[in-house]
C-alpha cells in the first residue's frame, strides 16, 4: 500500500478506510489553501499536506501538532468559522471550510509571543497566586488583561448568530458506550438475547481500534472480526447505533447525557455497559510535547483510516508489544523505521515481534528517551537521544542521538475511568504489574474490554458478551445461556516510561496547561502533597484533555515524592462532562414557557407595553415607552373620573367544594367564612405556620358548599399546593381545583361603570340597592355566562366580572364597543399599582416579606380572633405578646420633591429602620404618597419619616395613615 | 438524574417533583409551649438514615409520602398520605 | 367563517388563521377544518401532524363520588391513567381514582359531555357525586398525529411515549416543554395519535414550541377534515 496518490496532499497513501480517493474537497487553514480527502478530519487533512503545526500552547506558545488523532487531547483546538476549540483531529472538513489557529500573537507560524517558552523558569506553578498582587493596581489594570491576552483558548465571537440546538430523550433497557470490539460483542449479545439496546460509540464508523490497530502480522483478524460484529449488529431490530456520538455524563439512576452533532440526548438505560476502552498514554522526557511526536496510535490512525503518511524516518518507543504492530504498520506505510526502543530488558515472544526483526529493524531492548531534539524554532521533531535505562528505574545519561522526523510513542493505555467513576466506581492499581483495576461499581452497571483490563481481542469480546449477559440476567429475560469467561491469554509485559526528567525542563506532563514535571514536583514540595490540592494548585488535568494523558504521570510523581504508590494517590475526581460540551447544547431550545390571557392579542394590538408576573404577561400600561408617565396618568384619571378596564385574568382562582367547604375557608385563611352568606364576597387573607403574611384575595361564597376564592397571580400555584398538603393531613370533605386558568376577567371601575355595564347585563340588576358593595351575582354579560363581583381594589365603584377563558376575548370586545360612548379606557399595572396606593391597598410579596405580620400590616381586622385554630394563629399569638420593633406606615412627601425608590431605607439618627416598599406621585392628592415599614415607635400619624435616596441624599416625610384617597370609600361603595 | 416512583403515575424523572421536608407530628397549637412551638417551626432534625418526607408530583398536585435514606439518597418507599393520616382528623 | 365573529374562540385561532387556516363550523363552534390542501393534509396527519381541537366539548369530574356517579351514568372507567372509549365517540381518561376528564368525540356533538353536564346539574341526590370542572376552559386540546408523533414528543417530554411501551389509551400526565401537560394515546384508527390538553393560557406558548419540534420530520398543522379522513 505504499506509493503517493495523486490528490489529497503529497503525503496521501492508499488504503485509508474512511477517506473517497475519488472525492477532493478545498479547504484553508491559516488563510492558505489545501486539498483534502472527503472524510478527512482537518488535522489528517493538513497531515496529508505536511502541515504538523495545529496549535500553540496555552503559557509557553510552543508549537504543537497531532498526538491522539482520537480527540483527546487539546493540542488540535482551531477555529472554524466563528466556532472556537474545535477538535481538529475530529471536526471533518468539507468544501470550503475556513480554519484558523488559536492561542498566538501575529501568526502561528511566526508567533511573537513564542519567546514566553524561554522564560519558562520565571514562571513557576502557581506563579500568578503570588507574583502579581503588588502593587495593588497592577493586577487589575496590567496584569490581568495581559495574561487574558496571552494565556488561553480561543475567542468567543460575541456576535455569532445563535445555532439551533436541540435535545431529546432516549429510553433503552441497555446502553452501551463504547462503539469498539467490546462494545459491539456487548451490544450485539443484548440485542439478541431480546432487550432494547442503544450503542454509543465517538467515533464516525463502530470497530474502535479494529480499524487502525495490528491485532496479527497478516492484518487479516481485525477486518474479519469487524465483518462479522457488524453483520451481527445489523441483524438486530431492536438495537439503535449512535456513532459520532460522546457520552459525557453518568448521572443517577442510569441518565446519560450524550451529544450528537448540535443534539443532547438525555438516556435513561436500565443497565448500562462502559467499554470506553484505555486511553494510549504520552511519556514524559524533554521536548516530549514537539509536532512529530504522537502516539503510535496516532500514527496508525493516520494511515489506516485516512491514508496520510505520518512521516518520513520514525523512531518508536514502546513499553509493551503494540509498538511492533505499529512499526510493521510504518514499515507497510513506506517509513523508514530507523529504531524501536523497548523499555522492556526482553522482548516477548508475539507475532509481530518476529516479523519486526524479520524485516532487519535495530530494536533497542532496556532503553528510553531522554530527550527529543527540535527543529529551529521547535517546530519539530528531528531526531531522538535515547539511553540505557539505568538500575533504578531512570533513563540514563549519554546514549545515541537518532535522527527521525516521526517519534511513535506506545507506552501503554489507562482505562478510560471517567464515566466509571462518576457512577462511584474506584480506580486501582497494582504498581508491580502497571496494571488498573476498577471497582466498586454498583448493580445495573458493567465494565467490559479494554476499562475492564481486557486488552487482547479475543479477551475483550467475550468480556462485551459476558458483561451483557450480566446486563440482560438483570432485565429479568430468562433462557440466554451463559457466556465463557476467557481468561486474557497473555497478560502483557509492560514497562512504563520512566519519567525523564531534565535539568531544562520542557518535560510536559500536561500538555494542556503546560506543566512540566518540576511543577507538579513544585507543587508537592509546597506541601500540596495530594493530587486534588496538586490539581488546584498547579491546575493539572484542567485542561481540555481532562486528565487523560496527565492523571498517570502526576500520580506518579507524587506517589514518588511522597513515599506511597500510584494506588495509593490516585486520581482526581472524575466529574462530568468527560469531554467538552458546548454551552448550545447545553442550552438546547430555550423552552420558556408564557402564560397569556385571552386578551392577550387585544392588549397587543391596542399598543401596551407588556410586562410579566410569573410566567403571565400582562399589560404595564397602554401606547409608545416615550409617552410612558403621560400613558399612566391619563389611566388613572380615566379611572378616578371617567371609567376604566384592566385585564385581571391572571389572578389565581380556586374552587373550595363540598361539605367541609366552609371548615376548610376557616382553617387556611384569617377571617370568618362560616357565617358568610351565599352571594357575599368576603376578603381573605392567608398566613404561614411562622404567622407571616404570605398571600391574600377575594371569597365568594356561590352556595352552601362552595366558595370560590381569588390569589395572587404569582401565589396561586404554591397556595393550591399548600392547600392540598394540608388537606392531605386534615382529611377534610372537601374538594380543592385551580381553576385559575378557566376564567379569563376584567375589572370595569370609576364612576361610569355601572352605566356602562347596565346595558350588557342580562338578569342582574347593577344597581347599588341590588347589587350591593361585596356583593357576588351570576348572569349574563354580552350573552357570556358570567360572575360579577362588585369589589374595589382601586377605590371607585367597579365591577369585576369572570367569564370562561374561550369567551374573555368577546367579553373584552363587548365591553370596549360599547364603552366607545363613555371614554372607556384600557388600563394596565403600572396604573394600577398607584390606584391601590392611593387606597393604601398592600400587595402581597411588594408590601410585605417573609416576616410581615398582619399585626405589622395593621390587618388585624382580618384576623378572627375567637376561631379555634387557623394555619398561623399560635404564631400570631406569639408575636402579638413580643412586638416587633416595626409597622408598616403610610408616608406622604412633597410632590416636587424628590422621587425616592422602592427599597430605598428609612433611617433615624444614622440607623436603618426600615425601608421603602411602594412609592407614587399621586395626582389625586397632589402629593408623594407611599408605604413603608418604619420603627413602631415612630409609626403614629404626624411623625417624621427619613428617606435615604438611591443618590444618597435623604428626604424627610411624615407618617399619615395609609388610606390616602377617599378615606371613607364613599367612591367605591356608591 | 434520579427516578422517583409517585403512588399516582409511577417511575418519573425527579424533576418532576417538589419535596417539603420531614414529617413531622406538630405540638398541639393550644398547649405547647411557645419553645416547643418555636421549635416545631424553625428547627429540624437532619437525620442521617431513612427519613419520612412529602413529596408532590407537580403535574399533577399530587401529594404522598416518601421513605429516603439521607446518606445513600435511595427512595426506599413511596405512599399515598392517606396511610398516615386518617379521615376527618383534626389538627 | 370568521373565529373572532364567535363568542368562544380558540386559544390560539390567530396563530392558525396566520398559518392559512381556514375555519367552519363544525357543530356549533368554527374550528379550522383544512389549510388549504385536505388531501396533503391526510400525508401530513399520517406522518405527523397537529390539530387545535380546543373549541370542541370537554368536561371534568373530580372530588368524592364522581367516578361512581360517572359510572351509574353509564360511562365505561379505566383504570387511573388509562383511558376507555365511550360508544358515541367520547373518551374518558381516568386521572385519578375520583377525577375523571371527558373529551367529546371529534364530531363536536355535545352527546355524552353535554348529557353529563346536565345530568349533574340536575341530580337531587344526596349522595356523592363529585364536581364538574371546566376542563374547556382550564386546558386547550390538541392532538399529535401520525407516525412520527412519538419521535416528536422525545424531544419534549420525559416520559417514554413509544408506542412499543406507551400502550393506546395509556396517559402520562407529565411535564412537556417545561410546562405541566396531559397526554393521552389514542389512536385515530390506526394512526398513532395523542391528545395533548395543557393549561389553556399557555396554549399560545406550545403552538410555536410544537410546530418547531415537528419541522425535522416534515410535520405541520392539519385540519379537522384531515382528522375526519384517518378516521373513515
Amino acid at each position: 500500500m505504499t506509493g503517493a496518490s495523486a490528490r489529497g496532499g503529497a503525503n496521501r497513501i492508499a488504503g485509508g478506510s474512511q477517506v473517497d480517493y475519488g472525492k477532493p474537497l478545498g479547504f484553508e487553514f491559516e488563510g492558505r489553501r489545501y486539498e483534502g480527502l472527503a472524510g478527512d478530519s482537518i488535522a489528517s487533512a493538513l497531515a496529508a499536506n505536511g502541515v504538523w503545526l495545529l496549535s500553540r500552547s496555552f503559557k509557553y506558545h510552543r508549537p504543537r501538532g497531532v498526538l491522539t488523532m482520537a480527540g483527546h487531547d487539546g493540542n488540535t483546538l482551531v477555529r472554524v468559522g466563528n466556532e472556537p476549540n474545535v477538535r481538529a483531529d475530529r471536526h471533518p472538513i468539507s468544501e470550503g471550510l475556513a480554519v484558523k489557529g488559536q492561542n498566538y500573537r501575529g501568526s502561528l507560524e511566526k508567533d511573537r509571543d513564542a519567546w514566553l517558552g524561554r522564560v519558562s523558569r520565571f514562571l513557576p506553578v502557581g506563579f500568578y497566586y503570588r507574583a502579581f498582587y503588588k502593587p495593588k493596581w497592577a493586577w487589575q489594570r496590567l496584569w490581568e488583561p495581559w495574561f487574558r491576552k496571552s494565556a488561553g483558548l480561543g475567542e468567543a465571537d460575541l456576535a455569532a448568530a445563535h445555532g439551533y440546538f436541540d435535545k431529546a430523550f432516549g429510553h433503552y433497557d441497555v446502553a452501551v458506550i463504547g462503539g469498539g470490539p467490546a462494545g459491539m460483542s456487548a451490544a450485539a449479545f443484548a440485542a439478541k438475547a431480546g432487550a432494547n439496546v442503544v450503542l454509543i460509540g465517538e467515533s464516525p464508523v463502530l470497530g474502535g481500534a479494529l480499524n487502525y490497530a495490528r491485532f496479527d502480522v497478516e492484518r487479516a483478524g481485525a477486518a474479519k472480526t469487524r465483518g462479522e460484529l457488524a453483520a451481527d449488529l445489523e441483524k438486530s431490530p431492536n438495537l439503535t447505533i449512535m456513532t459520532y456520538a460522546a457520552c459525557t455524563g453518568w448521572f443517577a439512576d442510569n441518565w446519560l447525557s450524550v451529544v450528537r452533532g448540535e443534539r443532547l440526548h438525555k438516556i435513561r438505560a436500565r443497565e448500562v455497559i462502559l467499554a470506553t476502552g484505555a486511553v494510549g498514554q504520552p511519556a514524559q522526557f524533554r521536548n516530549n510535547d514537539l509536532p512529530g511526536i504522537m502516539l503510535g496510535s496516532a500514527a496508525q490512525r493516520l494511515i489506516r483510516l485516512y491514508g496520510v503518511r505520518p512521516g518520513r524516518t520514525a523512531v518508536v518507543v514502546t513499553a509493551n508489544d503494540d509498538g511492533y504492530g505499529a512499526a510493521l504498520d510504518l514499515l507497510d506505510a513506506g517509513v523508514t523505521v530507523a529504531a524501536l526502543v523497548d523499555l522492556r530488558p526482553e522482548s516477548g515472544t508475539a507475532p509481530c515481534e518476529d516479523a519486526v526483526r524479520e524485516r532487519g529493524l535495530t530494536v533497542f531492548n532496556g532503553y528510553g528517551v531522554s530527550e527529543a531534539v527540535p527543529v529551529r524554532g521547535n517546530r519539530h521533531v528531528s531526531g531522538v537521544r535515547i539511553a540505557k535505562i539505568g538500575e533504578r528505574g531512570a533513563v540514563g545519561d549519554g546514549g545515541q542521538t537518532i535522527p527521525c522526523d516521526l517519534l511513535c510513542v506506545c507506552n501503554g493505555g489507562m482505562p478510560a475511568y471517567q464515566l466509571a467513576l462518576q457512577a462511584g466506581g474506584r480506580l486501582g492499581y497494582d504498581d508491580g504489574r502497571s496494571v488498573f483495576s476498577i471497582t466498586g461499581l454498583g448493580g445495573h452497571l458493567h465494565l467490559a474490554g479494554a476499562v475492564n483490563g481486557a486488552l487482547s481481542l479475543e479477551a475483550a469480546l467475550a468480556d462485551g458478551r459476558r458483561a451483557a449477559w450480566r446486563a440482560v440476567q438483570a432485565l429479568g429475560i430468562g433462557g440466554v445461556t451463559e457466556p465463557v469467561a476467557l481468561a486474557d491469554p497473555t497478560v502483557q509485559r509492560m514497562r512504563p516510561h520512566p519519567i525523564a526528567t531534565h535539568p531544562r525542563g520542557m518535560d510536559f506532563v500536561d500538555f494542556d496547561e503546560d506543566l512540566q514535571v518540576k511543577d507538579i514536583l513544585n507543587a508537592v514540595a509546597e506541601g500540596y502533597n495530594e493530587v486534588e490540592l496538586v490539581k488546584r494548585f498547579s491546575t493539572v488535568g484542567m485542561g481540555p484533555s481532562q486528565g487523560r494523558h496527565s492523571a498517570l504521570p502526576t500520580a506518579r510523581l507524587v506517589a514518588r515524592a511522597t513515599g506511597r504508590t500510584v494506588g495509593e494517590v490516585g486520581v482526581t475526581t472524575a466529574r462530568p462532562p468527560v469531554s467538552g460540551e458546548k454551552l448550545g447544547v447545553l442550552a438546547g431550545r430555550g423552552f420558556e414557557p408564557e402564560r397569556h390571557t385571552a386578551m392577550h392579542h387585544r392588549h397587543l394590538e391596542a399598543g401596551a407595553q407588556m410586562m410579566t408576573a410569573g410566567l403571565w404577561w400582562r399589560p404595564a400600561f397602554y401606547g409608545p415607552r416615550a409617552r410612558r408617565a403621560d400613558a399612566i396618568r391619563e389611566e388613572i384619571a380615566a379611572v378616578r373620573e371617567n371609567v376604566g378596564m384592566i385585564d385581571v385574568s391572571t389572578l389565581g382562582g380556586l374552587d373550595i367544594r363540598g361539605p367541609g367547604a366552609a371548615e376548610f375557608m376557616n382553617r387556611i385563611y384569617t377571617f370568618a367564612y362560616v357565617k358568610q352568606q351565599v352571594g357575599r364576597a368576603r376578603y381573605v387573607l392567608m398566613t404561614n405556620e411562622a404567622g407571616a403574611i404570605i398571600d391574600d384575595g377575594i371569597a365568594c361564597r356561590l352556595s352552601e358548599d362552595h366558595y370560590y376564592v381569588t390569589a395572587t397571580t404569582g401565589g396561586v400555584d404554591r397556595v393550591y399546593l399548600m392547600m392540598l398538603w394540608w388537606n392531605a393531613q386534615w382529611r377534610l370533605d372537601v374538594d380543592i381545583t385551580n381553576v385559575t386558568a378557566a376564567y379569563a376577567a376584567v375589572n370595569v371601575a370609576g364612576p361610569q361603570s355601572r352605566a356602562l355595564l347596565a346595558p350588557l347585563t342580562e338578569g342582574i340588576d347593577l344597581s347599588g340597592e341590588a347589587f350591593p358593595y361585596m356583593g357576588v351575582r351570576e348572569g349574563l354579560l354580552a350573552g357570556i355566562p358570567a360572575r360579577i363581583f362588585r369589589v374595589g381594589f382601586v377605590g371607585e365603584l367597579g365591577f369585576e366580572v369572570h367569564v370562561p377563558t374561550s369567551m374573555g376575548e368577546a367579553l373584552w370586545d363587548a365591553v370596549t364597543g360599547a364603552g366607545t360612548e363613555f371614554g372607556l379606557r384600557p388600563f394596565g399595572v403600572e396604573a394600577q399599582r398607584v390606584l391601590r396606593l392611593e387606597k393604601g391597598h398592600i400587595i402581597v410579596g411588594q408590601d410585605t416579606d417573609a416576616m410581615t405580620t398582619p399585626e405589622e400590616a395593621d390587618m388585624t381586622w382580618a384576623i378572627a380572633k375567637r376561631k379555634p385554630f387557623f394555619v398561623g394563629k399560635r404564631s400570631i399569638e406569639m408575636r402579638g405578646r413580643r412586638l416587633s420593633k416595626r409597622k408598616l406606615v403610610g408616608f406622604t412627601l412633597d410632590a416636587d420633591g424628590p422621587l425616592p425608590e422602592e427599597s430605598n431605607l428609612v433611617l433615624r439618627r444614622g440607623e436603618i429602620v426600615g425601608f421603602v416598599t411602594s412609592v407614587a406621585r399621586s395626582a389625586a392628592l397632589a402629593k408623594t404618597i407611599g408605604l413603608a415599614y418604619t420603627a413602631r415607635d415612630a409609626s403614629e400619624p404626624g411623625a417624621a419619616i427619613r428617606i435615604r435616596l438611591s443618590s444618597g441624599g435623604d428626604v424627610n416625610g411624615v407618617v399619615v395613615a395609609p388610606h390616602f384617597y377617599d378615606p371613607e370609600n364613599k367612591r367605591q361603595e356608591m | 438524574m434520579k427516578v422517583m416512583r409517585c403512588p399516582l403515575n409511577g417511575e418519573r424523572n425527579i424533576s418532576e417533583f417538589t419535596c417539603l421536608g420531614e414529617v413531622s407530628e406538630p405540638p398541639a397549637p393550644d398547649g405547647a409551649s411557645d419553645e416547643a412551638w418555636a421549635a416545631h417551626l424553625w428547627n429540624s432534625n437532619n437525620t442521617a438514615g431513612v427519613v419520612r418526607e412529602w413529596w408532590c408530583h407537580v403535574p399533577t398536585s399530587y401529594w404522598f409520602i416518601a421513605e429516603r435514606n439521607t446518606v445513600t439518597d435511595e427512595i426506599l418507599r413511596t405512599y399515598a398520605a392517606a396511610e398516615l393520616f386518617a379521615k376527618g382528623n383534626n389538627e | 367563517m370568521d373565529p373572532a365573529g364567535q363568542t368562544r374562540r380558540s386559544f390560539v385561532y390567530r396563530r392558525l388563521a396566520e398559518a392559512g387556516a381556514v375555519f367552519g363550523a363544525v357543530a356549533d363552534v368554527a374550528l379550522a377544518v383544512h389549510y388549504g390542501d385536505p388531501d396533503a393534509e391526510l400525508e401530513t396527519a399520517r406522518r405527523l401532524g397537529l390539530a387545535d381541537l380546543s373549541v370542541l366539548p370537554r368536561v371534568g369530574f373530580k372530588g368524592a363520588g364522581a367516578a361512581k356517579w360517572l359510572a351509574a351514568q353509564g360511562v365505561s372507567l379505566p383504570e387511573v391513567n388509562g383511558a376507555a372509549a365511550q360508544p358515541d365517540g367520547a373518551l374518558a381518561a381516568r386521572l385519578g381514582p375520583d377525577e375523571v376528564l371527558l373529551l367529546g368525540g371529534l364530531d363536536g356533538a355535545a352527546g355524552l359531555v353535554g348529557r353529563l353536564d346536565e345530568a349533574w346539574a340536575e341530580a337531587s341526590t344526596v349522595e356523592p357525586r363529585g364536581y364538574p370542572v371546566p376542563r374547556r376552559e382550564t386546558h386547550a386540546w390538541f392532538v399529535v398525529t401520525g407516525a412520527q408523533a412519538a419521535d416528536m414528543f422525545a424531544k419534549l417530554c420525559a416520559v417514554d411515549l413509544r408506542p412499543q411501551s406507551f400502550a393506546n389509551h395509556r396517559i402520562a400526565q407529565t411535564s412537556v416543554a417545561r410546562a405541566n401537560a396531559i397526554v393521552i394515546r389514542a389512536d385515530l384508527a390506526g394512526t398513532l395519535a395523542y391528545h395533548l390538553l395543557v393549561d389553556s393560557a399557555t396554549a399560545d406558548y406550545y403552538l410555536p414550541v410544537l410546530l418547531d419540534a415537528m419541522s425535522e420530520f416534515t410535520g405541520g398543522l392539519v385540519g379537522h377534515q384531515a382528522l375526519q379522513a384517518l378516521l373513515q
